[in-house]
């Protein structure tokens, strides 16, 4: 895939603006391609904050774009499908040229699978990162026909080395950020960045593997239910090799809590943590 | 209102509490973040940690901080143009800067001083200062959001 053709194609997850107030509020939907393996749950987040950052680039008339960012609270509901058509909703509280701050939820077949709550994006010049026209043309594009399903390709392979730690303690492993993959050329045109809603997947991974080190609940498992705290600190570009951490921080009879930590080098690039709940069956 | 009308007994009630919420943010252990240590070069704090911490601090106090606000009444009545060229800060506007920010050792100030590095000025103090002056002129309500 050439890059203007990845452009809205290889990482973009609106497909139809239902209603847009821009500053304010915005409705859109999304239908995960049917010939996907699997769909993440984070790609859903990215989807909602994808929706939530046409409303802020709107009401700042295509000069300044969300970057990466924090999110206070982000439950992880339900999983999707692929297939599915996603719902999704974003309230703005606040935008301005230098952050914009906003909620939002996702509803599939109805449920909802994925809520975030007091999200924060740093607001950076649309033309460092991308052709401010050509998002102009498709913010109208959005809100007419719907774009054609199945332009998402799927995520190239993403998985991290462990490294070592204590077991049910912590886990350390390393990831090296793809130098090229699809997605980069669609997040973004101007300057790729690794979107954190990749490294969020990796990171529940991570969380995963920890987890499973733990005595289960009883005749149960430990499913990740809300991630609190995320925060990017930094842009990760291509090629970045990043050492990552899960460490238990409190384990209860019926939840656990995991920090997560990702850096650079000496550089804290992101940090989260991850409570996972009691739930379903083993 | 100018600095000198907040006292110390102000800056150290909601000193604490701002220290928990700087410690979260960055994170670091609250020990260390003194009333008078430099959020970027002490703590060691990125631009994404100032938004942080004023979101934080406005869920904690029940105040609005709009984005800007350090900045803008550091120059009180000083215009823009009174206060920066090309983006350096003009002679007027550091000794307005340094009036302003009493809590920053007057050798921390650089001469010039980029607009964009005035941040790097900002202390745990800093902040102190924004919430009670936030706390003083009511500004419980969070604004309705604009463009």
């Amino acid at each position: 895939m050439g890059r203007m053709d990845a452009h809205f194609r290889a990482f973009s997850f609106v497909d139809r603006l239902t209603c847009v107030e821009p500053g304010r509020r915005v409705r859109g939907r999304y239908a995960i391609p049917a010939g996907l393996g699997h769909f993440p749950l984070s790609l859903v987040g990215e989807a909602v904050g994808q929706l939530a950052a046409w409303a802020a680039m709107a009401a700042a008339d295509f000069k300044h774009r969300p970057v990466a960012g924090l999110a206070g609270r982000i439950e992880l509901l339900q999983d999707t499908a692929p297939g599915q058509v996603v719902e999704l909703a974003a309230d703005v509280e606040s935008v301005d040229a230098e952050s914009v701050q906003y909620s939002g939820e996702a509803h599939a077949n109805g449920t909802p699978v994925i809520r975030l709550t007091d999200c924060v994006g740093p607001m950076m010049p649309v033309s460092d990162f991308d052709d401010p026209e050509a998002l102009r043309a498709r913010f109208g594009a959005l809100q007419g026909q719907p774009a054609a399903n199945g332009s998402f390709p799927g995520l190239p392979e993403l998985a991290f080395q462990r490294t070592g730690g204590e077991r049910g303690q912590r886990v350390t492993a390393s990831f090296r950020v793809p130098s090229q993959a699809p997605f980069f050329a669609d997040h973004f045109p101007r300057r790729p960045v690794f979107p954190g809603s990749l490294l969020m997947h990796i990171n529940l991974q991570l969380g995963a593997a920890l987890a499973a080190e733990l005595p289960p609940p009883a005749h149960r498992r430990w499913l990740p239910a809300t991630i609190q705290d995320m925060k990017l600190r930094s842009f990760i570009a291509p090629g970045t090799s990043l050492l990552l951490e899960a460490r238990l921080k409190q384990h209860a009879q019926d939840s656990v809590c995991l920090a997560l930590e990702t850096r650079a080098g000496n550089d804290l690039i992101a940090t989260a943590r991850l409570l996972l709940r009691a739930g379903g069956e083993r | 209102m100018n600095n000198s009308e907040i006292t110390k007994d102000e800056i150290m009630a909601v000193y604490p509490k701002i220290a928990e919420i700087i410690a979260a943010a960055l994170p670091c252990e609250v020990e260390k973040v003194k009333l008078e240590a430099s959020l970027i070069d002490t703590l060691g704090a990125q631009s994404i940690d100032f938004l942080d911490i004023v979101f934080r601090l406005e869920r904690a106090f029940k105040v609005k901080i709009p984005r800007g606000k350090i900045v803008e009444e550091a120059r009180g009545s000083l215009s823009q143009a009174e206060f920066e060229q090309a983006g350096v800060v003009t002679p007027a506007g550091l000794a307005r800067l340094k009036e302003f920010l009493r809590e920053v050792p007057a050798e921390r100030f650089p001469s010039p001083l980029k607009v964009a590095d005035i941040p790097r000025l900002f202390t745990t103090e800093t902040f102190c200062k924004i919430v009670v002056r936030q706390q003083r002129t009511g500004a419980a309500t969070p604004a309705p959001a604009t463009a």
